[in-house]
């Protein structure tokens, strides 16, 4: 028995290694010295690389473009999610059986849907602008964000909202005074997933900006790759800058986060 | 008062169905103006040239037999084949291996279960940053350590088996968490009492994985291998940003042709037609794993 956790711990420690070394190596490489400039100094941490970034002048508009992107694909999204979701979950209605549509349009490949989306948006006049990146990420994140959502309110139970009603709640207030701040962790969970996959997409921004000052974080990383090639300092610091975000809400909140993720693949 | 019932009750019905699909209305006017209507339209597109701001032309199957007559195509092809391959033989076993490790009773595997998830949730971009950062030919620690072992500088985005190996490694990294999720999520919901039946029956460890685990997580296993073969067909993210598809075309696979035709050049025809491919390619696997799943559970 001893020698059977002795192995999974092992086990366990081994695909730690697997796991953190990229990162922690990254960090590291993020915190040396640039070659030549005072490798031998005494100081341990060197923010040298962390202080080229945040100076160049462009890079504090990538993360507002980020920044906002991602908040307004949270702030259009979440509501769609919460009134769908509150749907499927709370009534019966001729179609309801439709939305396995929700599990299966983010199966299909997105970058094919971009292409003629590049041409709509032309069209729409929100070519190049990120009024469309925002569009896309809500296009392509509510089908599971109402998933979730759906998931989220139909395990609340029923009889605390019907007790509401008959003390006089409209339909929708129950919604918006009972299951929505009983949802309030489910909800939280949806807004981190939107969040996650709104900051790290450079996909839809790729699709349908052009100007350098409308680039966001991922895209302007690729262009930091494309124009300084081995400065590992600087892109392993701007690197570790767009990492933290999305890592740090994921282990804030990773229990409902998981727990929606699972119960939107239909398990 | 019969009709105040009714009347009553026609009100009810009218607030039963009005509700749902008033609040339902949003996300189903957006998701089909948005997605479903452009998925169809993806259709038309590869059979036009559509120069951006002009007319589109008719041209049939033209965009189709430019691509089946390049090489460059069919290399795009085997080249989405063989990274699908790699990626799904190098994680399903780790990601396996990990669920059955981090659902352990062990105390404290749970928290490996949270942090091991780190790598799905990194941008590609990223994380192939944090990858070429590993094997730079003259700063990497992986090189490094390789040459020390060797003798030999192992040039990894530059030579075309090497290339092929680390996108296949750095996809394989990204997508195990997800599949470590899901197939954890099956093995916490086996009931220990299995196990406890098949020990009185004499079934050692293989044995009690061979006949109680590996049956009991299937669905899960293949719920877990279905998404990541779709998202790794359709992936261009992870490998552009690595290696732009190169050295040459090698590691120019489907998703990153479609990029550089749809979003470099602006290639509305030829990136539709590739686009075409890949939702059937999607549409088939689907079809394949449900029918895998269907014929398994008849048995």
């Amino acid at each position: 028995m001893r020698g059977r956790d002795v192995l999974a711990w092992v086990g366990l420690v081994l695909i730690a290694v697997v796991v953190f070394f990229p990162i922690a190596w990254g960090i590291k490489t993020s915190l040396t010295a640039p070659l030549g400039t005072g490798r031998l100094s005494t100081p341990l941490l060197h923010l040298e690389s962390y202080r080229y970034i945040l100076s160049q002048p462009l890079f504090v508009v990538y993360l507002k473009n980020s920044l906002f992107v991602s908040l307004g694909a949270i702030a259009t999204a979440l509501p769609m999610a919460v009134m769908g979701g509150y749907a499927l979950a709370r009534f019966d209605f001729p179609g309801k059986r439709l939305s396995v549509l929700l599990l299966v349009l983010p199966l299909l490949p997105a970058i094919a849907v971009l292409v003629p989306l590049i041409v709509y948006m032309q069209r729409l006049g929100l070519y190049n602008t990120l009024y469309a990146v925002i569009l896309a990420n809500v296009v392509f994140n509510t089908p599971f964000a109402v998933w979730m959502v759906r998931g989220f309110f139909a395990s609340i139970p029923y009889e605390i909202e019907e007790a509401a009603t008959m003390d006089g709640c409209s339909r929708l207030g129950s919604l918006w005074r009972i299951s929505i701040p009983l949802a309030a962790p489910g909800l939280i969970a949806v807004s981190i997933f939107v969040f996650i996959n709104a900051w790290n997409n450079y996909l839809y921004a790729f699709a349908f900006t052009t100007s350098p000052d409308l680039a966001v974080l991922p895209q302007a990383l690729l262009r930091f790759l494309g124009a300084w090639g081995t400065n590992y300092g600087g892109l392993t610091a701007a690197a570790t800058l767009a990492l933290l975000p999305p890592a740090l809400f994921f282990l804030l909140f990773q229990k409902w986060f998981v727990m929606g993720m699972v119960a939107g693949t239909g398990k | 008062m019969p009709s105040s019932r009714s009347s009553r009750k026609g009100l009810y019905l009218l607030s039963r169905y009005r509700l749902p699909y008033l609040l339902l209305l949003p996300a189903v006017v957006v998701l089909v103006v948005f997605l479903a209507w452009p998925l169809g339209s993806i259709f038309y597109f590869s059979l036009r040239e559509t120069p951006l701001g002009g007319a589109s032309i008719f041209v049939g199957l033209d965009n189709f037999a430019l691509l089946l007559s390049e090489n460059r195509f069919l290399n795009n092809l085997a080249a989405s084949l063989r990274y699908l391959v790699g990626v799904l033989a190098l994680s399903v076993p780790l990601a396996y291996l990990a669920a059955i490790l981090v659902s352990s009773r062990l105390r404290g595997a749970g928290i490996f279960r949270t942090v091991f998830m780190l790598p799905w949730i990194i941008a590609p971009v990223v994380s192939s940053i944090l990858f070429r950062t590993m094997v730079d030919p003259y700063s990497g620690p992986i090189t490094a350590a390789l040459e020390w072992l060797t003798g030999e500088k192992f040039l990894f985005l530059v030579k075309p088996d090497l290339a092929v190996l680390s996108i296949v490694v750095h996809s394989a990294w990204r997508s195990f968490p997800f599949e470590m999720l899901l197939i954890a999520a099956g093995l916490t919901a086996i009931s220990p009492e299995l196990y406890d039946s098949a020990k009185v029956d004499g079934a050692g460890a293989w044995s009690q994985f061979r006949y109680v685990t590996l049956p009991l997580t299937r669905n899960q296993l293949f719920v877990a291998v279905l998404l990541i073969t779709i998202w790794t067909l359709q992936d261009a993210e992870g490998v552009y940003s690595l290696t732009q598809g190169g050295p040459g075309y090698v590691t120019e696979v489907a998703g990153v042709r479609l990029f550089k035709e749809a979003f470099i050049y602006f290639n509305i025809g030829i990136g539709s037609a590739i686009g075409v491919v890949l939702i059937l390619l999607s549409i088939l696997f689907m079809i394949l794993y449900l029918r895998v799943i269907g014929a398994g559970e008849s048995q």
